[in-house]
């Protein structure tokens, strides 16, 4: 296990490179002129232009200016933001707590919801419970975030008052020893209720799938003869060997929400790093766009590695790191 | 058997369940009302802007978004009235001017304080003036103290003295400018000039960039980026302490997002308002102000690229051909611009005659120009910076011209392209044929839109992206600059004006900017300006209807 830890740890490496080498290259040959930018309008005088250049060596021929950005990568540098004038490093600290306060309720609320769905659905096996769930699928895959999350404020803030309209609130708890605030809980509820509708559909037709795979077995019939109810048939047996496929989605749908959670940030004004790195692409701020992108790549990939060591809790015949990949490691 | 049983016993009772949640729901929904909009319980002013602020220090802003929290931090030695648009005394008490032009003599006030506690004294209006200028700030606006004798050598760093400003005593400041420039008094009102305490500001890490410190109004307390900015009032503000306890400037991207947010009572400020014909607006319609913005909005032309290069008639039948009026009527209200320089400023001239709507004269004079019918015209595109307002107004634009025989295309493109496309370099155009843009005045002078748009050393990203060249129009253009009698300069401006929009139709005109901003009805001392929204005064804003 702290082998095939280990080897996919160094793997990161590689993999983070080539994403950010990726960017790179497409944010340097978009139009624009980052050098103006930064000038904001001090961009009329073209000699302070071509001094700000100078300073951070954007007349520099383009192999040199990813070779140096590349250098300092290695050295643990992420930069400096052209526009914020502030290190990287920073601006993550300050945006991605909120992006990952959000993923997390989000992913939560999803699989809590898609499993409880989708086991509802299986427990009542009418056509109906099929339908209601492939409907939640297709609404949650195929409606826009953007409008879910206006439906949804105009609903619980406008019209209800329930809940607030946006933002993150202003007198969270700091978490100690750091300057990281958490966000108040009814500001939460909206944007991770939004997000989460995304995938809970799909968590709920694939759990409801994986239980009727799983529901002929022997091993249930079995339990089911000893005089278990069917409820603790389905939860108490079913439902953790269900899960496997679950935990896999749920996985991937941390990553792709921590990545797409920006139209979600931008209508509810949630300060997180969906929206810090749009406004960088646009700005040409090339170096918080590369800081944000090798950052959440990384997470991405802590995320699946901490899916596949959740297949050995879940099935403890799963071996991660043994021949044939952890889904098909049995001892 | 027995299990089938079983199995089919529950469903009744979920089903039950859920018709009695959607009646509960329904029945909340149907009762449920919009929470009462009202100030929050310890006068809070609360407004909302798109972005956070590129920065905090008053020397480098040159945006609405910065100067939005700075107006509130700082303060110089004049301010502008916002409602006259005339300059009065701020940290200055009074002021006096030598008969040529040259001297400024300032007396300071006796009670003017930083936000650390420290008494303000001529030697901090020096300190702030040589740093304005000074290279290694940087400053945008480092032209504004420009006009002061020995600021050219100051600026070329061969020496450190500046002999245009003194401080005799604390309360004296002695400003000497090398030749007249008449609008030094309203440049100064600008929010880069702010009186700023050198021990905080001398910091070379910049913290000052996080935790500014002025003598205005309102001091900082804390920013949450992407979140919000917060001030509080400040008890020994020379002007008497606001009413108001503390300003929330909220940052939300999103307009639909602030609407709801402004509707459901957690601002008390909105810049975006709804369009006329929105039913949202006719219900909030006794909330928005509106008043004009002294600035311009226009579509280019690129006086170095063809068709346009040397063509006049050309650049007057499109202006013919465009209906300006429907702006005003059915889009923004704005009205429709005769010329460049917008009301407000002195040199307004409403008696020029500008292009009113006219298809078939239009028609004409694209047959003057070459292309009866718009045969012949090469591919035009007209450029624009990306959004939903612009692309309604660019539609216009194209289908107008379409009735009079031209092809127009149309490109929206982010900002960063937009600006590449439009400025070019020094020496080469860029490759936008028409664009979208807009000027809006810092002072209520029409030196600050004619000479950076149409002077011709401007050309490319030194302003005037037109690419526009009149030496007749330089020349007014200085001459005026170096007057001292007001109404012969602003006959200057005016007939440099008339060259360039009657005789060389530089640009499309379309209309002067007007403002429009939703308050609260509790919301009491608005003082609109046509400085914009974010120049209105907070410290003079009251809320009332709530406990103190």
């Amino acid at each position: 296990m702290t082998t095939y830890l280990l080897r996919r740890l160094i793997g990161l490496v590689p993999v983070l490179i080539a994403a950010a080498t990726i960017v790179w290259i497409l944010i340097f040959f978009i139009p624009g002129d980052p050098a103006r930018l930064i000038a904001g309008s001090r961009a009329l005088d073209p000699e302070v232009v071509d001094a700000i250049r100078a300073e951070w060596g954007l007349d520099r021929p383009a192999p040199l200016q990813y070779l140096t950005w590349l250098g300092k990568l290695l050295r643990g540098d992420l930069g400096t933001s052209y526009i914020q004038r502030r290190p990287v490093a920073a601006i993550l600290g300050d945006h991605f707590p909120p992006t990952l306060f959000l993923a997390v309720a989000a992913v939560a609320l999803s699989a809590a919801g898609g499993l409880a769905l989708g086991t509802l659905a299986a427990f009542a096996r009418g056509r109906l419970a099929a339908i209601t769930v492939e409907a939640l699928a297709l609404i949650g895959a195929s409606t826009p975030v953007f409008w879910v999350g206006l439906m949804l404020i105009l609903l619980f803030a406008s019209r209800l008052g329930w809940l607030p309209v946006l933002g993150y609130g202003d007198d969270g708890a700091i978490i100690p020893g750091t300057r990281v605030r958490l966000p108040e809980l009814e500001y939460l509820v909206l944007p991770a209720l939004t997000l989460s509708l995304m995938s809970m559909g799909a968590i709920a037709r694939l759990t409801r799938s994986s239980l009727g795979d799983v529901g002929a077995a022997d091993y249930l019939r079995t339990a089911a003869a000893k005089g278990a109810s069917r409820a603790r048939v389905l939860v108490g047996h079913a439902l953790r060997n269900a899960l496997i496929p679950v935990v896999t989605v749920v996985g991937l749908n941390f990553a792709g929400i921590l990545g797409g959670a920006v139209a979600t940030e931008y209508v509810f004004a949630w300060p997180g790093l969906g929206k810090t790195v749009v406004r960088a692409i646009a700005l040409r701020d090339l170096p918080v766009v590369e800081g944000c992108v090798l950052f959440l790549a990384a997470v991405a990939v802590l995320v699946s590695l901490a899916v596949d060591l959740v297949y050995a809790v879940i099935d403890p015949r799963i071996q991660p790191g043994a021949p044939g990949g952890p889904a098909t490691s049995v001892r | 058997m027995r299990q089938e049983s079983r199995a089919r016993r529950p469903r009744p009772a979920i089903r039950n369940v859920a018709l009695i949640l959607c009646a509960v729901a329904g029945l909340a929904v149907a009762c449920a009302g919009r929470e009462t909009s009202a100030p929050s319980a310890d006068r809070t002013f609360r407004f909302r802007i798109r972005e956070d602020p590129p920065t905090l220090d008053p020397a480098r802003a040159i945006d609405q978004l910065s100067e939005a929290v700075l107006f509130g931090l700082f303060r110089g030695l004049v301010e502008m009235e916002p409602a006259t648009m005339t300059v009065r005394p701020a940290v200055a008490a009074s002021w006096t001017v030598s008969d040529d032009r040259l001297t400024y003599t300032f007396r300071l006030r006796d009670d003017v304080f930083f936000h650390n506690g420290r008494q303000l004294t001529a030697r901090d209006v020096a300190w702030s003036y040589r740093r304005l200028l000074s290279p290694a700030t940087g400053s945008p606006r480092r032209s504004i103290l420009e006009p002061l004798a020995g600021a050219a050598a100051f600026v070329a760093g061969t020496t450190s003295e500046l002999p245009g400003l003194q401080t005799p005593d604390d309360r004296t400041v002695v400003i000497r400018l090398a030749k007249p420039f008449a609008p030094f008094l309203s440049a100064l009102t600008l929010v880069n000039t702010a009186i700023l305490p050198a021990e905080v500001y001398e910091d070379a890490g910049e913290g000052y960039l996080r935790a500014p410190v002025g003598c205005g109004p309102f001091r900082f307390v804390r920013w949450e980026q992407s979140n919000f900015i917060e001030l509080a009032a400040f008890d020994r503000f020379y002007g008497g302490r606001p009413e108001i306890d503390r300003v929330r400037v909220r940052i939300i991207e999103n307009r639909q997002s602030a609407l709801q947010e402004y509707l459901a009572g957690g601002l008390d400020s909105l810049d975006e308002v709804p369009e006329d014909e929105d039913p949202i607006a006719v219900t909030l319609k006794d909330e928005i102000h509106r008043y004009p913005f002294i600035g311009t909005q226009f579509i280019g032309f690129n006086h170095a690229l063809a068709p346009f290069k040397g063509n006049a008639a050309l650049r007057k039948a499109f202006n013919h051909a465009v209906d300006k009026e429907y702006f005003h009527r059915t889009l923004h209200g704005e009205p429709m611009a005769n010329g460049i320089i917008p009301p407000g400023a002195p040199a307004h001239d409403p008696s020029l005659p500008g292009y009113p709507y006219d298809p078939e004269k239009a028609k004409r004079l694209l047959a003057e120009a070459g292309y009866p019918g718009g045969r012949g015209l090469p591919p035009i595109t007209l450029w624009y910076n990306t959004s939903e307002d612009m692309q309604q107004s660019m539609q216009k634009i194209q289908a107008d011209l379409k009735q009079v025989g031209v092809d127009l295309r149309l490109k929206s493109v982010d900002w960063a392209a937009y600006l590449a496309a439009v400025e070019g370099t020094r020496d080469r155009p860029g490759e936008a044929q028409m664009y979208r843009f807009g000027w809006y005045l810092d002072y209520p002078d029409a030196e600050s839109i004619l000479r950076p748009l149409l002077y011709s050393s401007n050309a490319g990203p030194a302003g005037n992206y037109s690419r526009y060249a009149n030496p007749r129009v330089d020349a007014l253009i200085d001459e005026a600059m170096g007057l001292v009698d007001d109404a012969a300069r602003v006959q200057r401006y005016r007939e440099a004006q008339r060259i360039a929009v009657m005789d060389d139709a530089v640009w499309l005109f379309l209309s002067y900017a007007q403002s429009k901003t939703l308050f609260k009805p509790y919301v009491k001392g608005i003082v609109t300006t046509p400085l914009g929204e974010f120049r209105i005064p907070i410290d003079r804003l009251r809320l009332e209807k709530g406990p103190a």
